[in-house]
């Protein structure tokens, strides 16, 4: 997985990757401080290649963007870097939740574009060079921007026969996962995607997707010991235990 | 011989010879910072130093001035926002403003094309590195020559997807069927030419 994901550095380098693989190749850079230093290098190689498309911009444009930039407010600088987190050996084992059968969901679906837009930008450029921490009460967004840059994320995919891909970042420190749901086969207007959170003791579900959706990013809270994420098509709304088989299920490390 | 015709013939040599290589990025990093602090008037210096490449590479990207236009606007908007998070460990501010840049205006290509109004046709031909008007200006920069040089030492298949990944604003998947060549094919041989443009690059410098 992870060679794969590092021989795209090129690609993402130019930006000729779709919103998807940014995030994987990022999460990957974050993990890789060789990979990320390569990275950076590429870009810089990069950059040059706009030496040769030089070409000045009507004289009009300098006035708009100093006008629009002194009515612009700018952005809190990012925190400074974190010390080293100390080794995983050292955590608190975390105690095993009982599974309960109606366990409430405890997953917000972030739905539809709005969300797969919010996650990729928070995935883009700024991210790249800056961890965006702002507010003191992180909004889902900033949540969701936390595990996608989370020093610890571990990305998984799997991606169903009909079509589309289902990616799962998770983070054992935040005990959180994203999980990213794309172009899945439509279910017909009467039936949904639902998420399950799988582990030796059984399932629960982790949120059911609109209707006829087959696209949604997802903040899944209290991962724990789950080991697979898996997805199943249901009647519209869900069904309280999953109907098999899985459209996709993607395995986490323990 | 004070022969008036080569008098003239020299007077339209090069005129644009004022940026003076090495020079500008070590600047650039200096305005940055300063406009992070929020001075209007480093801000506005930035913008004279690297607005001819911003433009530039949107127009290539775009093709269409108006909306170059409009993108260019967009980045330096967001150049001033985030110039606080510029960090000069991770790079050159001529980079960071650079992949900005090429980020908007692949934005903007890729929306264009998800809503339908782009030929394909069109966008292949438009990806083909032309070294028009545009590349005439900054003739006489001595950058732009040592990397027409150094892209001349990739291998034909390398250059290709290259440039038609970064002037095109194809994905490398887009490029792989552009050229019919194998998507694994492609994603190496874009690493591997960029490997060597970078060395070719630092090696010049």
């Amino acid at each position: 997985m992870s060679a794969d994901v590092h021989t795209l550095i090129g690609a993402w380098a130019l930006d000729a990757v779709d919103d998807q693989e940014r995030r994987l190749i990022e999460a990957h850079l974050d993990e890789c401080a060789s990979c990320a230093q390569e990275a950076a290098e590429l870009r810089e190689a990069v950059a040059r290649l706009s030496d040769v498309t030089v070409a000045d911009p009507p004289a009009r444009l300098r006035g708009r963007v100093l006008a629009e930039v002194r009515r612009t407010r700018q952005a809190a600088p990012a925190a400074t870097e974190p010390e080293p987190e100390p080794p995983q050996q050292t955590a608190p084992p975390r105690p095993r939740r009982a599974r309960l059968a109606f366990r409430p969901p405890r997953l917000r679906l972030a739905l539809g574009a709005a969300a797969i837009a919010v996650v990729a930008a928070f995935a883009g450029v700024v991210a790249t060079w800056a961890l965006l921490h702002q507010q003191a009460v992180p909004s889902e967004a900033d949540r969701i921007a936390a595990v996608l840059e989370a020093a610890d994320a571990e990305v998984a995919q799997a991606e169903p026969d009909g079509g589309g891909q289902v990616t799962v970042i998770s983070s054992a420190s935040l005990d959180e996962a994203v999980v990213v749901i794309a172009d899945l086969a439509s279910p017909g207007a009467d039936r949904s995607y639902q998420v399950w959170m799988v582990d030796d003791a059984g399932q629960v579900s982790a949120g059911v997707m609109d209707a006829g959706d087959s696209s949604a990013t997802m903040l899944i809270e209290d991962v724990g010991d789950t080991d697979l994420i898996g997805v199943t098509e249901e009647p519209a709304g869900g069904s309280d235990t999953p109907t098999l088989p899985l459209i996709a299920g993607v395995p986490l490390d323990a | 011989m004070f022969d008036q015709g080569a008098e003239a013939h020299r007077r339209q040599g090069p005129s644009r010879l004022s940026v003076v290589p090495g020079t500008e990025s070590a600047t650039a990093e200096a305005l940055l910072h300063r406009a992070a602090l929020g001075e209007d008037d480093a801000f506005a210096a930035l913008y004279d130093l690297v607005s001819a490449r911003v433009y530039g590479l949107c127009l290539r990207v775009v093709r269409d001035p108006a909306q170059a236009e409009e993108v260019a606007q967009e980045v330096f908007v967001e150049v001033w926002r985030t110039a606080t998070r510029f960090d000069e460990r991770r790079g050159s501010a001529t980079a960071w403003i650079t992949t900005i840049a090429h980020r908007r205006a692949v934005d903007r290509v890729r929306s264009a094309q998800a809503a339908g109004e782009r030929e394909r046709r069109a966008a292949a031909a438009s990806a083909v590195p032309e070294y028009d008007q545009a590349a005439e200006a900054a003739a006489g920069r001595l950058e732009h020559r040592q990397v027409r040089r150094c892209l001349k030492t990739l291998t034909e298949l390398q250059r290709q997807a290259i440039t038609l990944a970064y002037y095109g604003g194809h994905t490398y998947r887009q490029v792989a069927t552009l050229l019919e060549t194998a998507v694994p094919t492609v994603k190496s041989r874009i690493r591997d030419g960029l490997v060597k443009l970078r060395d070719c690059l630092e090696v010049a410098r």
